[in-house]
């Protein structure tokens, strides 16, 4: 059987800098793993070629076994694979409902023509991410950022993503709201999503990963359980030397 | 040879021109559609002080100056602050007090077009061609006047604060420049440097209410084939688009001075959307 | 598609005030009324493009003008029959709309609008030096084959024209594909992320728009029988245009043919106070400070009073998004 998402040498240049190097990792189905690493160490690159938003210079990006590299970003997520922003992206003048519905959405001109509006299965998400009956009708403007953040996750789960790509999903965020999160992503890998979550909030990712994987530099320095990459040598000088 | 001198009368009008579009687009990121009004109030405030008054030019000059000035600060107060952050708001708002100036012109002046005297009168010989005191006074009066600018920014308290609000506006607040003030300063600025390019646009072309239309077409090919907001971008891109101009007149057709000033800017802005000089501050 | 009662008794009632029109007025304000129509048909192309989906055409009339070029060309010069000059001048004008899409690929805000600015200039130049046997040059073309003959047919063509376009843009516009085009205009990396081709929505968009914009222009040729370019690109009627689209209330459809209806009559009524150029100083004036008290248009206006009508109490929106 084959990973749900398989990095292999994948190597990223922007000029002379190299923001990814020879990184390789794989994450199992059903799996929740953990990327981290100090500022700057290309998180959020490996996110970004994995959406293809940028072009990896080498290597290749396996989907449950199939190369998605040429595949264009809409495509990528029809495979079942979509990410969340450390900004959340809302559509800022459509509620929560419509901002779900645009993930629902078919990508074909004429099916959004002629279909209409799945209402209940809009409703079903966005009260499985946690949201109340009174926030469905509420714009992004009137919600507070862990809202937002549910907000995003519930717009990927309506594009029927299989594998999840969490940008700093604690940041800038309460306890309050943390626990609120850590509780629906607990509740989500019960259901057999599959994760891939970067955070800087080392407490709040220990409990939601099955492994970690830490890079420095765009390569890969340890990958283990979280115990083990965090007593690592080399995490821990990476982190002292970014500080 | 004639087209060489031709080209370089011309290509510092245009930079004049310019000048004060890039000054705002690179300090407010904004585009002022209205720029060409400007030129427009320039060119007929003039007209009326020193050709209906009889009063001297050189004065003439100036109070057009400070009227484009006065217009550019009432622009800032009434229409872009209120509107902040909402480019398209700007850019449309701007358009339609474009089309009420126009029609404030012909309000008053009336729709046919007038001739403005030369402001400096005599035609001369340089190497065959011949070339009017007038249109030589303006490039002068504009190289005098992008190098006057060109140190201001350079070496003026003011105009490194504009410098540091055209790079990181909010960087430049923090320490301790006042955005607001030097914005204004700069619409301020930016409507004396049009209307004076009006009246010597006015005075090479002639007076006519839809006057604005092809230097707000100029400003814009040079501010975007230049790359935003760079004095010397400016001053190549005008040079560029004067000689691309007296080129296809003199060797292809009269009719198409314009054409390649349009294929230019459409070129440039799907190949390069930075400019061909990329984007420097001020 | 959530239609309700309440939105085609509303339509019926429209419809049916435009056809009645005829019975209540003289020739001459028919004639504005006509002209009326045609603004709001082309106001509701650009609604379609830049309403929703952001990219602000300042190159309207560079459509407009090819749909009404070619259909004149096609009658006057080739003699081809004015039901084939029509679809033909349609389908050039969308090729059109797909040379002003290809920008749109790279670039956005003012830069986008500033490309179509000089779209329009170009097309302004190149007429009039390009084949004058054709285009006529700079005086344009007249006597060009008119549809119908006296106010009251060009009105009911122009008026059953107009509600045709805008019922169907208004029925396309309330589906989801209206949703994706208003999100194009929100985010576009949102949504990419939605899983939606972003390109794909804005060839649509644009299409469509160019599709409206040249039948509004063919069938204004052969309303006005003449053609001029200094009248059709011109950076005025390109300012009707926007300004009817957006002080009616853009991204509604029914806010551009307010609009253009407040536009017209604004300029008609002033006539008689002030019958120059003055008039249109002052209709600059209204438009802007609308537009600056309310940006999203008199629909909106409408909207908030209505609902300050009914003591704030019902929820529900007016019938335009």
């Amino acid at each position: 059987m084959s990973a749900a998402l398989r990095i292999t040498n994948l190597v990223k240049r922007f000029g002379g800098l190299v923001a990814t190097d020879n990184l390789s990792f794989d994450v199992e189905d059903g799996q929740s793993v953990g990327l981290i690493g100090p500022n700057g160490a290309g998180k959020t690159t490996v996110f970004a070629q994995i959406m293809g938003e940028h072009r990896q210079t080498s290597g290749s990006i396996e989907l449950y076994g199939r190369e998605i590299s040429s595949d264009s970003t809409p495509e990528r997520i029809r495979r079942g694979v979509s990410r969340t922003y450390q900004v959340p992206r809302p559509f800022t003048d459509m509620n929560v409902l419509e901002n779900i519905r645009v993930g629902l959405m078919p990508n074909n001109i004429w099916q959004m023509i002629t279909a209409k509006p799945r209402y209940q299965q809009e409703t079903e998400i966005a009260l499985s991410v946690g949201f109340t009956e009174t926030d469905l009708q509420k714009t992004p403007g009137e919600l507070a950022m862990g809202d937002l953040r549910k907000l995003e996750m519930a717009r990927t789960i309506a594009t029927g993503t299989k594998v999840m790509l969490l940008d700093e999903v604690f940041a800038g965020l309460t306890v309050a709201e943390i626990a609120q999160i850590t509780v629906l992503i607990q509740q989500m890998r019960q259901d057999g999503m599959t994760f891939l979550i970067v955070s800087h909030d080392l407490k709040a990712l220990e409990p939601l990963v099955d492994k970690v994987i830490a890079i420095n530099y765009g390569s890969k320095i340890a990958e283990g359980s979280f115990n083990e990459v965090l007593n690592d040598e080399a995490v821990r000088s990476s982190y002292l030397g970014a500080a | 040879m004639q087209i060489i001198i031709q080209g370089l009368l011309l290509s510092g009008l245009y930079a004049l021109i310019a000048m004060g579009f890039t000054l705002i687009f690179s300090v407010g990121r904004v585009l002022n559609l209205a720029y060409g009004a400007y030129l427009l109030i320039g060119g007929y405030v003039y007209f009326t002080i020193s050709q209906t008054l009889g009063v001297p030019k050189l004065i003439g000059l100036f109070i057009a100056a400070i009227v484009g000035c006065m217009v550019g600060l009432l622009k800032y107060r009434l229409l872009v602050k209120p509107l902040k952050g909402n480019h398209v708001a700007v850019e449309i708002s701007t358009l339609i007090l474009a089309v009420v100036l126009q029609a404030g012109v012909v309000f008053i002046y009336g729709d046919s077009s007038k001739i403005l005297l030369p402001i400096v009168a005599g035609v001369t010989q340089v190497a065959g061609a011949s070339v009017t005191y007038n249109l030589l006074a303006a490039t002068m009066a504009s190289w005098t006047i992008l190098i006057g600018l060109y140190f201001f920014v350079r070496k003026t308290h003011v105009g490194r604060a504009m410098q540091a609000v055209s790079m990181d506006t909010r960087g430049a607040s923090i320490s301790g420049v006042d955005p607001d003030k030097i914005n204004m300063f700069t619409w301020g600025l930016s409507g004396a440097l049009g209307a004076t390019a009006g009246v010597f646009f006015a005075s090479y072309t002639q007076l006519s209410p839809s006057m604005w239309v092809a230097p707000l077409i100029i400003s814009v090919a040079v501010v975007i084939v230049g790359g935003i907001g760079s004095i010397i971008g400016t001053l190549i891109v005008a040079h560029i688009v004067g000689f691309m101009e007296v080129l296809a007149v003199a060797v292809i057709a009269p009719e198409l001075r314009g054409v390649f000033t349009m294929l230019l800017i459409i070129g440039v802005l799907v190949v390069r959307p930075q400019g061909l000089f990329g984007r420097e501050e001020l | 598609m959530n239609l309700r009662l309440t939105h085609f008794l509303m339509w019926l009632a429209f419809i049916a005030l435009m056809f009645a029109i005829p019975e209540f007025v003289s020739k001459g304000t028919l004639r504005t009324l006509i002209f009326a129509n045609f603004l709001a048909i082309f106001a509701i192309s650009w609604d379609v493009l830049s309403g929703r989906t952001g990219y602000i055409s300042f190159g309207h009339p560079f459509l407009i003008g090819i749909g009404a070029y070619t259909s004149a060309i096609l009658t006057k010069r080739f003699d081809v029959p004015i039901e084939l000059a029509i679809p033909a001048a349609v389908a050039m004008t969308m090729v059109g709309g797909v040379v002003v899409f290809l920008p749109a690929l790279r670039i956005k805000g003012s830069y986008f609008a500033l490309v179509t600015l000089a779209f329009m200039e170009l097309m302004y130049q190149l007429v009039q030096v390009i084949r004058p046997d054709l285009t006529g040059g700079t005086r344009g073309m007249s006597g060009v084959q008119t549809l119908t003959r006296g106010a009251v047919n060009g009105y009911y063509l122009s008026v059953s024209l107009m509600l045709a376009v805008a019922l169907s843009m208004w029925l396309l516009m309330r589906t989801q594909l209206g949703t994706a085009l208003s999100a194009v205009g929100m985010n576009e990396e949102s949504v990419r992320g939605s899983g939606l081709s972003v390109t794909k929505l804005k060839l649509f968009a644009f299409l469509t728009s160019a599709f409206v914009a040249g039948l509004g222009g063919a069938f204004y040729v052969h309303y006005l029988g003449s053609i001029a370019p200094r009248a059709l690109f011109d950076i005025n009627f390109l300012f009707t245009i926007i300004v009817a689209a957006l002080i009616g209330g853009a991204s509604t459809i029914i806010g551009p043919v307010i609009g253009a209806f407040f536009l017209t009559f604004l300029l008609e009524y002033l006539r008689p106070y002030l019958p120059g150029a003055e008039r249109y100083f002052i209709y600059g004036m209204i438009a802007l400070l609308l537009y600056m008290y309310e940006p999203k248009g008199l629909i909106a206006i409408f909207s908030k009073g209505w609902q300050r009508l009914r003591g704030g109490a019902g929820s529900e929106q007016s019938s335009a998004s």
